[in-house]
């Protein structure tokens, strides 16, 4: 299966192109993404895809096999196999920058294979999924990008997220809300404090599931955060988790993914990494420690309609397929 | 092969199911007949941790006359549904429909909740309960809710339940005498999914069609209403020609998926000549 999107973004191709190849923060873009190491080139990660009563995780790798700054395309290859079953997925995702002054046209040309029960499972699920879910990581990109520009434009692309009370990144559940009204912001795609505070009090109310009695408490609760209510956050701030609940701190615009192991960069690895598990190359690998491991993003409520449709495989392997793979480390996974 | 591991508990009323799904929070599903859900168990595609046994409550099986409508417990089979009297008198369409549903193994265990509940594009019971104008009554934490069908339906396998709530019943208006109804199907096989189905409702005036109502299965992620061609048949003439030219809108705004069974376009082509049968057959024509 072939799939073709295009976006034009507001900042320059080289921009454009640094942002694109930093992984760190192009990986949240896909839906149910987690980043779990960069080694160089290659990127391990895995995608959690919940459509209905089916969920289903994969976990792979992904490495870039082509970078051509002078061309402006990068190309990534990605494989994951399905955590609790034997299903395979692979990608290819050739991404072409194209200068137009100010702004970027962006094509992104994906191919997606997906082997196993999921792929015969639904009655040609696989298209629709697979397209919807590269949409929504299109979408998220194209944000990703243009933020990018106002962080600039302000001059605070590297203090921007100081900007922002800590909490900004912080899963919801940390509120301690009652249990419906977690899980109800989280079926509309909230997962993070940072995004629940941009919301208005007409923005949840209109959230089956949150009442009044609900709003005030989260009022409340985000503004004994520092939150103001309802006010859009520093644009760095958000950005570099439109759907996942994985903290990232930007790096500097200038410090693109062309040198992943940039020391800039490890400010985003949490001080608890130091006791993880010894990374296959210690030099130049970095781990990332994700908060909510086990929250799966549901896509449908991710694209802000009721969006996937015949979904489930092609989500994973897509999945997989763009950026992700992934190690859970033994201690951190969940005894079943 | 064989499912993930997970709990199991089978309540002894509706209250301690809500309970007991509530415990479970998203990880809990509820499982009736079981003909869609354990499929997806042993494939590996679903993962609960809880499955919350309502095949044994009587109370969510049965058809009841409550005036207006028909209340129809969520656990009602697909083979109650096809023989039951009250049903059969009322809204027949939805008997009809059940006994379209795959075979008969699974319409004895498959219950109308379980069909409505796992929101299957490709189910049939959905796109009647959407012609029908049906009412979903669900039951959560917090007490009974009612949704409209139109409302109900919001994605490919995705309703408005929320996680806590089990479905335990749906209204059904009663149609007059004047209605007609047929509901076309359109499979290779027996007992395989719709293609394209189409339930259509027509009350009868004079040689005219009065009213029509619509509902197509598989042609998009939700079942749909075809209103363009419910606004064209309202008024026409009770013919094939005059109902033909009416259904040739059948497929305006779908999207229908594209498989192995039948590219969009050819779902559209069908949804144009399966309407147009189905609304010649409502209306006597």
């Amino acid at each position: 299966m072939e799939m073709e999107h295009s976006f034009t973004v507001p900042v320059p191709k080289s921009r454009a192109w640094d942002v694109l190849l930093d992984v760190e923060r192009v990986a949240p873009c896909m839906p149910g993404a987690t980043l779990d190491s960069v080694d160089g080139d290659e990127i391990r990660g895995r995608i959690k895809v919940k459509v209905g009563p089916i969920n289903m995780t994969y976990a792979g790798t992904a490495r870039f096999i082509e970078r051509d700054k002078d061309a402006g395309v990068v190309t990534l290859e990605a494989s994951g196999k399905e955590t609790r079953g034997a299903g395979t997925a692979s990608a290819s995702v050739r991404s072409v920058l194209e200068d137009r002054g100010q702004e970027t046209h962006v094509k992104v040309l994906t191919t997606l294979n997906v082997t196993g029960k999921p792929a015969q499972f639904g009655r040609g699920v696989m298209d629709e999924v697979g397209g919807r879910l590269l949409t929504i990581f299109a979408s998220n990109l194209a944000a990703l990008l243009a933020e990018q520009e106002v962080a600039a434009v302000d001059g605070q692309a590297a203090a921007a997220p100081a900007a922002a009370p800590a909490a900004a990144g912080a899963p919801i559940d940390d509120l301690k809300l009652p249990p419906r009204a977690t899980s109800s912001l989280r079926r509309e795609g909230i997962t993070t404090v940072g995004q629940l505070a941009t919301k208005t009090e007409d923005e949840l109310l209109a959230i089956d599931g949150i009442g009044p009695a609900s709003v005030d408490e989260i009022k409340s609760k985000l503004t004994d955060l520092g939150f103001t209510p309802g006010q859009p956050l520093p644009a760095a701030a958000v950005a570099p988790t439109p759907v996942a609940p994985t903290p990232v701190a930007p790096t500097p615009a200038t410090d693109g993914a062309a040198t992943p192991a940039a020391p800039a960069a490890t400010a985003s690895v949490p001080a608890a990494s130091a006791a993880a598990p010894v990374a296959p190359h210690p030099s130049t690998a970095r781990e990332y420690v994700h908060k909510a491991e086990d929250e799966a993003i549901n896509l449908l409520r991710v694209a802000g309609m009721p969006v996937l449709k015949r979904a489930i495989p092609v989500l994973a392997g897509l999945a997989a397929a763009l950026l992700i793979g992934l190690r859970r480390r033994a201690a951190r996974r969940r005894s079943r | 092969m064989i499912p993930a591991k997970f709990d199991y508990v089978k309540p002894t009323s509706v209250g301690a199911a809500v309970q007991a799904l509530a415990s479970g929070g998203e990880d809990a599903k509820v499982i009736a007949g079981g003909q869609s859900l354990l499929p997806l168990l042993r494939l590996r595609l679903s993962y609960p941790d809880l499955l919350v046994d309502v095949g044994a409550l009587d109370e969510l099986r049965g058809v009841a006359d409550t005036g207006d409508e028909l209340l129809i417990g969520a656990g009602t089979t697909h083979y109650q549904l096809v023989h039951d009297p009250l049903v059969g008198q009322h809204c027949g369409i939805l008997a009809e429909a059940a006994a379209t549903v795959a075979d008969p193994a699974v319409r004895h265990r498959g219950t109308l909740g379980g069909s409505l509940a796992h929101g299957d594009p490709a189910g049939d019971l959905p796109a009647v309960a959407v012609a029908l104008g049906a009412t979903m009554v669900a039951r959560g934490p917090g007490g009974e809710r009612r949704i409209a069908a139109s409302d109900f339906f919001l994605d490919y396998l995705t309703t408005s339940l929320q996680p806590g709530e089990i479905l335990t019943g749906v209204r059904v208006p009663k149609l007059g005498g004047d209605w007609g109804y047929r509901y076309e199907k359109f499979h290779r096989t027996a007992q395989a999914w719709a293609i394209v189905g189409v339930a259509a409702l027509a009350r009868r005036s004079n040689g005219h069609v009065a009213e029509a109502r619509v509902g197509l299965t598989n042609m998009g992620s939700v079942p749909v209403r075809a209103s363009a061609v419910e606004a064209a048949a309202a008024g026409a003439e009770a013919t094939r020609d005059a109902l033909n030219a009416a259904a040739a809108s059948a497929a305006d705004g779908t999207e229908p998926p594209a498989d192995l069974h039948g590219a969009p376009d050819y779902r559209r082509h069908l949804a144009r000549v399966l309407t147009g049968r189905a609304l010649a057959a409502a209306a006597g024509a």
